[in-house]
């Protein structure tokens, strides 16, 4: 029998097979990854502890140094090595702060995990909706197989974290380059 | 071309798996930044190629007025340091949750005719009804929209929000020029019409028309805008704290929520 025909179909199936298993496997790591955020979150007993607690579970959960990246943009290029690490640093420290501000110790937000996508090989949507304090959000994980799967960028509703800050990094970066980007970075992070 | 008929009945008994991850691709709404992480150039592998790729250019919109825009948004900040944000802060010391919950539920639900003509005018039939229907189950089991049961009913349960903005960029309405408004903050032309539209469609304003009298047009849209005090400056400080430049941060946040809204 000529079996010629099928290859099509059996290559379509071997892909699709990958897809789901990206899909699930970064499901898997974003479901760990927010367990742990949730569980750290209702144990810490004010603002101070619960950014102290959560630094290390994000960092575990989050690339920042990719967001980073992404943030700054083409930039990053003309960044010494020592300014890379100071910005990444800086930002990793704003994003943790940003992240810790929004929880409300003792209150556990409901979030339901809808079907992940894979829009190019090795990155994951993943949307979710986040019941909290009595508001419906729509926030979506996106994340990367680079090390392991991690978080690059949250979107929640439609605004993305990593575009907020890009233009912000572009207008630094127009007035005086890497310099500029770090300088306002370190100012932001010495404003409580 | 004739198809061998294996090939064909392997096609077909395939067909749900082959569908069943792939498809919901499609289904997904498209970045509202200008971040399109789903854009099929992304296929570079590695981290490096896709840095290059620069996916998260600035959200584009013309800002000529940038200069009286960023005097607006400091008075705004102002204004709502010194009143808006003790008054939020007040009105929740002051109002148990349950109540105001209640509250902001009620003023929700009637504003119902704002989403359902809006629904309506954007041709979405299906959640004009289902405005409908959520506004016919809030108003009787809810007690006339306290509670939120809707939340429960799977089908009515995320029902997105609708207003005359977005119809607006449904049409195809371009954003116009950036704008601050004095008290409300960010919009734009469009927007800002689209606010009129909304305020003209919401019944909270119709009472101070039908019945007049300087008491009701106080009293009710005063008490619509402290209930949504707390949410407004909740994401006021969610798009503005911890930016480099707070006037930028507003304004990329506002148009792309605005994109995500035109895209639903």
């Amino acid at each position: 029998m000529n079996l010629r025909p099928l290859l099509p179909v059996a290559i379509l199936i071997l892909l699709h097979g990958m897809a789901c298993a990206a899909t699930v496997e970064a499901e898997k790591h974003l479901q760990t990854a927010v367990n742990e955020v949730l569980s750290t979150a209702e144990r810490a007993a004010n603002l101070g502890a619960l950014r102290t607690n959560l630094r290390p579970v994000l960092q575990k959960h989050i690339s920042f140094d990719t967001m980073t990246r992404r943030a700054v943009g083409p930039g990053w290029r003309q960044f010494t090595k020592d300014q890379q690490k100071q910005a990444s640093e800086l930002f990793t420290t704003l994003i943790i702060r940003s992240y810790s501000s929004k929880f409300t110790p003792g209150e556990r937000p409901v979030i339901t995990f809808k079907a992940a996508t894979e829009p190019a090989p090795g990155r994951v949507e993943a949307p979710t909706t986040l019941l909290y304090q009595g508001g419906r959000y729509s926030v979506t994980y996106r994340m990367e197989d680079s090390e392991d799967w991690r978080i690059t960028d949250v979107v929640i509703e439609g605004v993305s974290l990593i575009a907020n800050y890009r233009t912000q990094f572009d207008a630094q970066f127009k007035k005086g380059g890497a310099a500029a980007v770090v300088d306002a970075l370190s100012q932001s992070v010495a404003n409580p | 071309m004739k198809l061998p008929i294996s090939l064909l009945l392997l096609t077909v008994a395939t067909a749900p798996f082959l569908t069943s991850c792939a498809s919901q691709a499609g289904k997904q709404p498209a970045p509202a930044s200008s971040a399109t992480v789903g854009d099929k150039k992304s296929d570079g592998k590695s981290v490096a190629a896709r840095d290059e790729l620069d996916e998260y250019k600035a959200v584009p919109i013309s800002d000529p007025l940038e200069a009286l825009n960023r005097v607006t948004f400091w008075l705004n900040d102002g204004l709502y340091t010194i009143v808006f944000r003790p008054l939020s802060k007040g009105y929740e010391f002051v109002i148990p949750k349950p109540v105001r919950t209640g509250i902001y539920n009620v003023f929700e639900n009637v504003k119902f005719p704002v989403r359902l003509v809006n629904n309506t005018l954007q041709g979405n039939l299906k959640r004009a009804g289902q405005e409908t229907g959520k506004f016919l189950v809030n108003t009787t089991v809810g007690v006339g929209g306290i509670g939120r049961p809707s939340d429960h009913i799977p089908a009515l349960a995320d029902v997105p929000d609708a207003d005359t903005g977005q119809t607006l960029a449904k049409w195809g309405l371009d954003h116009g020029i950036y704008l601050v408004l004095p008290m409300l903050g960010p919009s734009s032309v469009r927007d800002a019409a689209g606010l009129a539209g909304d305020y003209a469609l919401n019944p909270v304003n119709w009472v101070s028309i039908f019945y007049g009298g300087y008491t009701w047009i106080m009293a009710i849209p005063s008490t619509n805008t402290v209930r949504a005090l707390p949410v407004q400056m909740g994401i006021y400080d969610s798009a503005t704290k911890n930016a480099l430049d707070r006037y930028l941060a507003a304004r990329t946040a506002y148009v792309q929520y605005r994109r995500e809204a035109a895209l639903k």
